[in-house]
């Protein structure tokens, strides 16, 4: 196996999801625009959340559906739902 | 909203550990009990660490040894403080079965299975929109514009408990009472398992450290042996992690991958799956929220009911417990004439009268422990100093208390490092 960091978009490469047509979660990018702190950055496992120049960019196909998003936001700027029927992570060995 | 015509004794939402104990031992007694669940299959949404004790399982499971999912019955228990590239280890070993390892899907499938046989009936791709609120009591379950209703539900949504804020029964989860666990499950050899932990056929290892291999963030790594996979991953606390994380979450479970110490484990190994999930922090001796209402009870995760002892965690067998004491209670309030808020209450005193409750009022202070930032550094550096004097000092070997007075200077003063140890004392 690789002896150095695997970068995250190849470890979650092994992972298995059915992708909703719609996000099951909503990110108020206004609010993130007046943010300082961005935990989300690096404490989304799934590193949904990725800064582009100033922008934050949230892109839900690669969630783990953990939610920690949610609680670690400071400005309340993320709307989570649950994945519509049988959508989003499937998780085999966990 | 379209109501559907067949009415449900019970609903239980959501087919992990808690939400099958609960729909299996009530369509047991005969109930007429509907489990839905969001994922594909049951278990396709959990994630655990790695390790069930089987006990509590037996009690609420019928034929439990004859076909449950156990991979390997852990035998083997290692602690590790790890500081640098040096670890101090405490290892106990018996051949005694009293947990064991397994992947939660598998055992969440199990458990859903058994709620069919018992007569349950259980739909799975089914995600609740809400719980529906009828006069101030739970009627039923909204999925999509449809309304399926029953005499009580049993809300086992797990830990973001989405319906029970919606419903305005629980505040948002706090930051620091939750955890986040991230983990790595790495495809090995079974013979290769047995090699490199020194198990045999069926023996499983639970190894858990603290220290540097959580990069400083206040919690702590783990490995499981599963029958022919390794479970690699730390638990951080959710509240210290915002303030201290540095580079991204991922990282700190590849550096705890690339351990010079740990690497060699895993060389052979390929990464079968990538989970995160959140675990219950609640600071006891109070239960988090009210865990019952008219027409509702919540047991597992959505009720935080997990055991972190910091060396130890019980939340699998806690959940199914709930969800077997929520069963309970639903017969009881039965026999008294309805599922109200009044009958319902019976369900606290189960808890409070199970080992579960009992359990988390005596580690109360556990969580407070574990906050203290010394546990992750100083003291692996401090026992690994003292290790290091005593075994690698090439002509002069220092006394045990002269290492240790040594390797305590500039790092803890007195003072601190006795109330540190009555307070783990008194904790855990």
């Amino acid at each position: 196996m690789m002896r150095k960091p695997m970068r995250v978009d190849d470890i979650l490469n092994n992972d298995v999801w059915d992708v909703d047509y719609e996000p099951h979660i909503r990110v108020d990018a206004t609010k993130c625009r007046e943010c300082d702190e961005k935990p989300c950055l690096l404490l989304c496992p799934a590193q949904c959340y990725t800064l582009v120049g100033n922008e934050v960019l949230f892109s839900y196909e690669g969630c783990l559906e953990c939610g920690t998003c949610r609680l670690i936001c400071p400005h309340d700027a993320v709307h989570w739902d649950y994945p519509v029927s049988g959508r989003g992570i499937h998780f085999r060995f966990s | 909203m379209k109501e559907v015509g067949y009415k449900f004794d019970v609903i239980v939402v959501g087919a992990g550990p808690a939400g099958s104990a609960a729909a299996y031992t009530l369509a047991k007694k005969g109930f007429k009990v509907l489990l839905v669940e969001r994922g594909r299959m049951p278990g396709t949404k959990n994630v655990f660490g790695g390790r069930v004790y089987a006990d509590p399982l037996r009690d609420v499971f019928d034929g439990f040894d004859d076909s449950a999912p156990i991979h390997r019955w852990v035998t083997k228990e290692r602690i590790s403080m790890v500081s640098g590239e040096a670890m101090t280890s405490f290892e106990f070993h018996t051949r005694k079965k009293t947990s064991f390892t397994t992947y939660l899907t598998e055992l969440s499938c199990w458990m859903a299975k058994r709620v069919e046989e018992a007569g349950g009936t259980v739909l799975t791709e089914i995600t609740v929109d809400e719980l529906v609120v009828e006069n101030g009591r739970v009627t039923g379950i909204r999925v999509g514009d449809e309304k399926v209703s029953s005499e009580v539900v049993i809300d086992a949504e797990g830990i973001n408990r989405l319906l029970l804020e919606r419903a305005g029964l629980v505040p948002k989860l706090e930051l620091r009472h939750a955890g986040l666990g991230v983990k790595e499950v790495i495809k090995l050899s079974k013979k290769e398992i047995e090699d490199l932990f020194g198990l045999e056929e069926g023996e499983g290892l639970a190894w858990l450290m603290m220290g540097e291999v959580t990069g400083g963030l206040p919690g702590g790594a783990f490995l499981y042996t599963n029958r022919d996979s390794v479970s690699l991953g730390l638990v951080v606390m959710l509240g210290e992690a915002v303030k201290g994380v540095r580079e991204h979450i991922s990282r700190y479970v590849e550096a705890l991958r690339l351990h010079p110490l740990l690497e060699r484990y895993f060389r052979n190994g390929r990464i079968m799956e990538y989970s995160a999930h959140l675990v219950p922090e609640y600071t006891w001796p109070s239960l988090p929220h009210r865990l019952y209402a008219d027409g509702l009870l919540v047991a597992g995760d959505a009720a935080g009911l997990l055991l972190n002892l910091g060396y130890n965690f019980r939340g699998v067998d806690y959940a199914a417990y709930s969800g077997y004491l929520a069963a309970k209670a639903v017969e009881k309030a039965h026999e008294m004439g309805g599922m109200t808020s009044e009958n319902l209450s019976v369900y606290e005193r189960l808890l409070e009268e199970s080992f579960i409750m009992k359990q988390l009022r005596k580690f109360r202070n556990a969580s407070k422990m574990r906050e203290n930032g010394r546990l992750y550094s100083t003291y692996p550096e401090v026992l690994n100093s003292v290790m290091d004097q005593l075994f690698h000092s090439p002509y002069e070997v220092p006394k045990i208390m002269e290492a240790f007075k040594r390797a305590r200077k500039g790092r803890i003063g007195w003072l601190d490092l006795i109330r540190d140890l009555l307070g783990m004392v008194r904790s855990i």
